[in-house]
């Protein structure tokens, strides 16, 4: 139990939760088949560098610069969001479905 | 204010040029009445772009990092903010003689095109990571909107959509590449990586090749090299045509401009001889070398099937993108003076065939080989000008792109190593010729099916030939751009 508190409480521990989030993010964006499931892959993508960004900031260099870059990513993901809920909803609208899978009139 | 700061917004001026234009083109939007022809937005935007130009002369003599060294003032910013801005001026010119952007959004058009060009402006000269995603996501969020803008069009969303997909992985496996490239070296400031990089004498574990790794994906997502590069032809197709113009050289260059700053200043340093040499244990020039050769490979094979004339500009753009990688193999001036030289005359000639398409597409509402039959005949400006572009594109003697070619590869065989490379572009080349020329058969050889009388427009047929003169022109009179891009080249911080 110590070993754990003491590992959660360590870069190591914070890149394990980076890590994982990234994977899951990845893996979010390639099985989903909903548009709104594939932009929260995005975002868990985005916040997993966030994660990483504040810890090597924090144990690594001691620095205040990673914890600005990771403001700077969520308001980015905020401003993706805005955007992406926008074309997902017109798309909505002509397709009257949000399956990533029917964006396909387009094909080679 | 200081007088650093001053100093600072100085050599941001082109930037700052532009930021005030745009606020001065919603005020203008609120006082103009909407009538049916409103060029004014056009208008706006090329004078923002005129004035950036100049601001550029004025602040590119010196050379020099600033605002903390997270943006840098040197040669390759010159140049490519002159690229930039060209650009956006002659896309927006496209733009609104083109029936696909209606006339109630041309204001919004304009905005979103300065926005875009001040993004990259910043992608050009960002020397810290925080900077280039910025700048990377300033450009691509607002691609998104301009790839949509056929609000009612199934294909033009759905181009928005795929683009918007593809865009926000890469630029998510792109951040986190940077984040663990942070962990590493500790610092988010180019100098202070190569530092740290240099140091380690090779000595570089595996999470510096994942994130390098990561990177490339989002970079090469901007430039859609292999094996990021196929959203280009569904966005290309999708989007409207002007803006499809737009995305093939402007963001384009601009990701390629970020991707030669970070091979040539974080994991290359300059030699004496003016060279560059990579860093100890970071060989990347195999690893360019195969990127180069299977862009273009994958680029001209899957162009060959294609009957939408839109989709096989946009593989040829990814095939342009893999010779122009190839200059960067040799990692020496000869090289970086034919990328230079290449993308001068990848603009004028692409932006050029895009035109036509838009024109075509315009006429006929739709854009295949058949919508061509003949138009050569009932259009001989445009046909002409169309044959130029094309030639240009496949690199026939006489026209820029072959110059450029010729450049490129000849840098490759002098440098030796990679002469598989420089054979396979050839090859390459004379493959591409097979699709370009079916383009060609179909204006010229085939046929109309109706007899028709079309004319070209003054508007178009003036913009067409300024682009096809410059093509021609370069093809047989070269030497001032190459002094230009040696000089260029010379100072690169």
């Amino acid at each position: 139990m110590n070993q754990l508190i003491q590992f959660s409480s360590s870069l190591q521990g914070y890149l394990a939760v980076g890590a994982i989030l990234f994977a899951l993010g990845i893996f979010c964006v390639m099985t989903r088949k909903n548009a709104i499931g594939i932009l929260l892959g995005i975002e868990l993508i985005l916040n997993a560098a966030g994660i990483n960004f504040v810890a090597f900031s924090k144990f690594r260099t001691g620095l205040i610069d990673g914890q600005i870059v990771a403001l700077f990513i969520m308001l980015i993901a905020a401003a993706e969001a805005a955007v992406a809920l926008a074309v997902i909803l017109r798309f909505y609208r002509l397709k009257q479905t949000i399956d990533a899978d029917e964006a396909s009139i387009m094909r080679n | 204010m200081s007088a650093e700061t001053l100093h600072n917004i100085k050599l941001f001026a082109p930037e700052v040029c532009l930021t005030l234009f745009l606020c001065l083109l919603f005020i203008v939007d609120g006082l103009i009445p909407k009538s049916r022809t409103n060029k004014v937005p056009m208008m706006v935007t090329i004078i923002a772009c005129i004035a950036a130009v100049l601001l550029t002369c004025k602040v590119g003599t010196t050379s020099e990092a600033y605002f903390g060294g997270m943006l840098v003032n040197d040669g390759l910013t010159k140049f490519f903010r002159y690229f930039f801005f060209f650009t956006a001026a002659v896309s927006s010119y496209v733009a609104f003689g083109s029936s696909e952007i209606e006339n109630r959004s041309r204001m919004e058009f304009s905005l979103l095109l300065i926005c875009t060009t001040i993004g990259m402006g910043i992608m050009a000269g960002a020397t810290h990571l925080l900077v280039l995603y910025m700048g990377i996501e300033m450009v691509s969020i607002i691609s998104f909107v301009m790839a949509g803008f056929k609000r009612d069009n199934l294909r033009s969303n759905e181009a928005s959509f795929k683009y918007l997909v593809f865009g926000g992985v890469a630029s998510g496996l792109m951040i986190y590449g940077f984040s663990l490239l942070y962990g590493l070296t500790g610092s988010l400031n180019y100098p202070q990586i190569t530092a740290y990089l240099s140091s380690t004498q090779g000595n570089l574990g595996l999470v510096f090749w994942l994130s390098l790794v990561l990177i490339y994906g989002g970079l090469a997502y901007k430039i859609s090299a292999f094996p990021m590069h196929f959203w280009a032809p569904d966005v290309y197709e999708g989007a409207p045509t002007p803006v499809a113009t737009f995305f093939s050289v402007g963001p384009k260059a601009a990701g390629f401009a970020a991707f030669l700053r970070m091979v040539l200043t974080v994991f290359a340093a300059k030699t004496a001889e003016g060279n560059w040499q990579m860093l100890p244990g970071i060989s990347l020039t195999s690893a360019i070398a195969v990127i180069s050769a299977l862009t273009m490979v994958v680029g001209n094979l899957s162009a060959i099937g294609q009957t939408n004339v839109k989709r096989i500009l946009a593989y040829s753009s990814i095939a342009h993108v893999g010779y122009m990688l190839m200059g960067l193999v040799t990692l020496d001036r000869s090289g970086l003076t034919a990328i230079i030289f290449y993308l001068i005359a990848y603009c004028a000639m692409n932006i050029g065939a895009f035109w036509v398409v838009g024109v075509v597409s315009n006429l006929r509402g739709r854009e295949d080989l058949d919508a061509f039959r003949g138009m050569g005949w009932s259009m001989p400006v445009l046909g002409t000008c169309m044959g130029v572009f094309i030639f240009s594109l496949t690199g026939i003697p006489m026209f820029s792109g072959f110059i450029g070619k010729f450049l490129i590869f000849g840098s490759v065989i002098k440098s030796g190593g990679f002469l598989w490379l420089a054979l396979l572009g050839v090859l390459n080349s004379v493959v591409s010729l097979y699709y370009y020329i079916k383009i060609l058969k179909s204006m010229w050889l085939d046929k109309p099916e109706i007899a028709e009388s079309l004319t070209l427009s003054p508007y178009h047929a003036f913009g067409l030939v300024g682009l096809a003169i410059p093509t021609v022109v370069l093809g047989l009179y070269f030497t001032p751009i190459l002094e230009f891009a040696e000089r260029t080249l010379s100072n690169i911080l």
